[in-house]
């Protein structure tokens, strides 16, 4: 009666994941030889186990597909400062009709456990059941792959804290449905949602797998509501190369890093009881009109980032990093125009405030007129939702890029911190 | 008919027991009542009538699954379960030779402990924690237990799966005499009567449909459709084989709807769905089902609804989809309430999460009614589909989730 249920763990033996692991790695090193470009997408490193907070990414910005990232004790839900990977699936929920707290602790508890299991490679259940009349707890398309980094975050949307689970006393204090913001056009089918996952992983089918099972086993609580398949992160960690977005200019070249903005920045203090150690999550659909984008004149278009293409320096510096000189003047006005993207974002124009982004690209395929139907899956964390809405109503009513965007789908999620071991995330809320 | 509307009213009363029992097995229980009485030789305490267990999960270096007793007298034995820390484990069994005797699943750490009672009398059984390490523990039962009341557990099972054939047959019996009218209506040229026969005969099919699948006639090869009496029967333009021709529920369907005329190849259809139906009901008369058989049934007629029906696949003239939808529904809904008295002993838990879903999927199609349409329902047009189907579909698939596990239970009850 042996199940079989979990391959073992990479540190026990020579399990197929490891295998398969180390020989994507040997295989990039070989190529590393003939091609320097493959190095910056798979390594040789075979250290099992880091810490992301703490590993010491190469600037190199290599992606070790055995990294394991810690579920519990982290204080902080992972996926949010862990150092972003390369794909993403962003799933929302909404709550079952008729469902009770018990439904929703039981959801957030499977749930956490289930994530732990995944988070190190592990299956959530039987992919083979020995009993032939019994289905699989675990779908199977990830059995055998490397853990890749996976993180998965679970957010509790407004509808968590109203008058059906009883939980309003527990509700986040800032935790409310975002106001209409200039330039929404958002759809009620990608707008709101009761719960939030975004699975991250540098495997996109591992991020998959993970959201797919986690979904699978809570369809009597909740049903899915919308869905946005990442890929290409659009924001850099520590040490990441800062990565581009579709229109081709580098993003988030000014992130939240640091533990002072993060603590500033990011994570609830003790004042915001049970969600100490919190945040809360906004998440945008943005489309972009990429066929017009790309018949724009690269002059227009660095003066609607305000920073260069190739570089990504501001338009009054010559390096990345440069601080960018709002008030500098040429022969025609600003050098930085006062509606570009990053005069209208920066810190120093809103009152120092940062948040930080933590996006990815998406493509949904072609839309009805044929075009390309893609843009940015923006997710930031903040803990002050206002923070968000301030800067979005600047950029929102100014923003030269608007020609170019669409804000089609919003989110705002409340997260909890992370779990200790024997715990799940959300429990306080069932104190 | 009637005689199985008692026996579904006489589960739903069992069901009431079910859920009061179930509140109480969810409830913590103390470890050490001060009404223990202490176990002789290491045995379970027994409080309250039941030898008591407490089986903790943990998953530090680990998973592992610890029972406090490992031996019981004989009588009932109630298994507290605490997941204090490991993921990996979310499901614990009581066995006998392989059978589930009683088993908690959803377990997950910090989740308050939940608890199982059953009935053992003396022997050895098997403590089977999926995921831990070592998976299976041998749990010892002295003496003996007064004999049960109520027989058992495979017993109950086998005589639903016994009367559940009475039942299909009486289905089928009554499909033959719905395909009858409608042949007379099509042989008499009037096509309004003709589609209000065809309406009333459709459920008969949809309600059994999961039994008869792929059922080939004897003399036939198993790639000759010409002998499938499921494809002769229902088939559609989306599965047509050109070899054998449409015939069928589908083509008299199209006849009346799209072409909105009878002709006499569409008295032919209905001349052939008649003598077909005639075949099916001696075959249904041959069927022997054991209690997996009902579940797995179940749970096609579910696939069904998913795949066939929300997405007006079946009744693509006379958009009826919603009729055969709620008797696909209605025939899963059959099959289960043969089980439950069964099942109930198994895992209450999860029968009364699949009443409860039956009754939310009923609550979404009843949203849909329509009296004024063939049928009852709102004509399944692409225009209802695209504003209902959402709903629809997520119901249904709220009710294939816990009907999925049921075959499993009941294949192995003892």
């Amino acid at each position: 009666m042996t199940q079989n249920r979990t391959p073992p763990p990479a540190a026990s033996g020579p399990s197929r994941r490891r295998l398969l692991a180390g020989g994507a790695a040997a295989a990039a090193a070989g190529a590393t030889v003939g091609a320097g470009v493959t190095a910056g997408l798979l390594t040789g490193a075979t250290q099992p186990a880091t810490t992301p907070t703490s590993a010491s990414t190469s600037a190199t910005d290599e992606v070790d597909l055995t990294r394991i990232v810690p579920f519990y004790d982290q204080t902080h839900q992972a996926g949010i400062r862990t150092p972003p990977q390369r794909h993403s699936v962003f799933m929302t929920f909404n709550l079952n009709a008729g469902t009770d707290a018990q439904d929703l602790q039981v959801l957030l508890a499977r749930w956490s456990a289930a994530i732990a299991q995944l988070t190190q490679g592990k299956t959530i259940g039987t992919v083979e059941p020995s009993r032939p009349d019994a289905v699989g707890t675990d779908t199977g398309e990830a059995y055998g792959l490397a853990p890749a980094s996976l993180t998965v975050t679970v957010g509790l949307g407004p509808g968590v804290f109203d008058d059906r689970y009883g939980l309003a006393a527990k509700r986040p204090a800032l935790l409310a449905d975002l106001p209409r913001i200039p330039g929404d056009v958002l759809q009620a089918g990608l707008t709101g949602g009761d719960l939030s996952l975004q699975a991250c992983a540098d495997d996109p089918q591992v991020a998959y797998h993970a959201v797919r099972n986690l979904a699978r086993m809570v369809t009597t609580t909740a049903h899915t509501h919308w869905v946005v398949l990442g890929f290409g992160r659009a924001s850099a960690g520590p040490g990441q190369e800062t990565p581009r977005n579709l229109m081709g200019f580098k993003d988030g070249t000014r992130n939240v890093a640091g533990d002072d903005d993060y603590d500033r920045f990011v994570w609830l203090g003790e004042d915001a009881g049970w969600m100490a150690g919190g945040t809360y999550q906004v998440v945008r659909k943005i489309t972009m009109t990429i066929e017009t984008w790309d018949f724009d004149r690269i002059s227009d278009q660095q003066r609607i980032f305000g920073r260069t293409k190739d570089e990504g320096a501001p338009l009054t510096g010559t390096a990345e990093f440069d601080t960018p000189d709002f008030a500098a003047r040429g022969d025609g006005g600003y050098v930085i125009d006062q509606a570009s993207h990053i005069a209208l974002a920066a810190p120093e124009n809103n009152a120092g405030v940062k948040i930080l982004r933590r996006g990815y690209n998406f493509t949904d395929g072609l839309n009805d007129q044929g075009l390309l139907d893609a843009g940015l899956l923006f997710i930031s964390y903040q803990n002050d939702p206002q923070h968000f809405i301030d800067l979005q109503n600047r950029l929102g009513r100014f923003d030269l890029l608007n020609e170019y965007i669409r804000h089609v789908g919003s989110g705002i999620f409340a997260i909890p911190p992370g779990p200790p071991t024997g715990s799940y995330i959300g429990q306080a809320l069932f104190a | 008919m009637s005689r199985k509307f008692t026996t579904v009213a006489g589960a739903s009363t069992a069901l009431v027991l079910t859920a009061a029992l179930a509140a109480c097995a969810t409830t913590p229980v103390a470890s050490n009542s001060p009404a223990a009485s202490s176990g002789a030789d290491g045995s379970a305490p027994v409080t309250g009538g039941a030898a008591q267990v407490k089986v903790t999960l943990t998953g530090d270096g680990g998973d592992a699954c610890t029972a406090d007793h490992l031996t019981a007298p004989a009588g009932p034995v109630t298994f507290t379960v605490e997941n204090v820390s490991s993921t990996a484990i979310t499901e614990v069994e009581l066995q006998s030779e392989l059978k589930i005797l009683g088993e908690k699943e959803n377990l997950a750490p910090g989740l308050p402990a939940a608890s199982f009672t059953v009935t053992l009398d003396g022997g050895t059984y098997t403590l089977y924690c999926l995921g831990a390490e070592p998976e299976t523990q041998t749990f010892t039962v002295t003496g003996q237990a007064a004999a049960s009341p109520t027989g058992s557990t495979a017993t109950l099972l086998n005589e639903g799966a016994k009367e559940y054939q009475t039942w299909v047959v009486g289905q089928a019996e009554d499909m033959a005499t719905a395909v009858t009218n409608l042949k007379t209506a099509v042989d008499s040229g009037d096509v309004d009567e003709a589609k209000a026969a065809y309406v009333q005969a459709r459920p008969f099919y949809e309600k059994i449909e999961s039994d008869v699948e792929g059922f080939v006639m004897e003399g036939f090869k198993v790639d000759d459709n010409a002998g499938n009496l499921d494809y002769l029967i229902d088939m559609r333009a989306s599965n047509l084989d050109e070899k054998v021709g449409w015939s069928g529920f589908h083509a008299v369907e199209r006849d009346l709807w799209k072409n909105g005329e009878i002709t006499s190849d569409t008295k032919k259809y209905a001349a052939d769905l008649s003598t077909n139906v005639g075949t099916l009901v001696e075959v249904v008369k041959t069927l022997e089902f054991k209690p997996e058989d009902l579940a797995n049934g179940a749970a096609a007629l579910l696939e069904e609804v998913q795949s066939g029906k929300i997405t007006g696949e079946e009744e693509a003239y006379s958009h009826t989809d919603l009729n055969d939808f709620a008797a696909n529904v209605e025939g899963a809904r059959q099959a289960f309430a043969y089980l439950q008295p069964g099942l109930e002993k198994i895992d209450a838990d999860l029968m009364n999460q699949v009443v409860t879903e039956f009754g939310n999927v009923d609550a979404a199609l009843a949203e849909l009614r329509d009296k004024s349409a063939p049928g009852g329902y709102l004509p399944w047009t692409s225009a209802n589909r695209g504003k209902h189907s959402k709903t629809l579909s997520q119901a249904v698939l709220a009710l294939q989730q816990p009907m999925q596990k049921i075959a499993e239970k009941v294949a192995t009850a003892k």
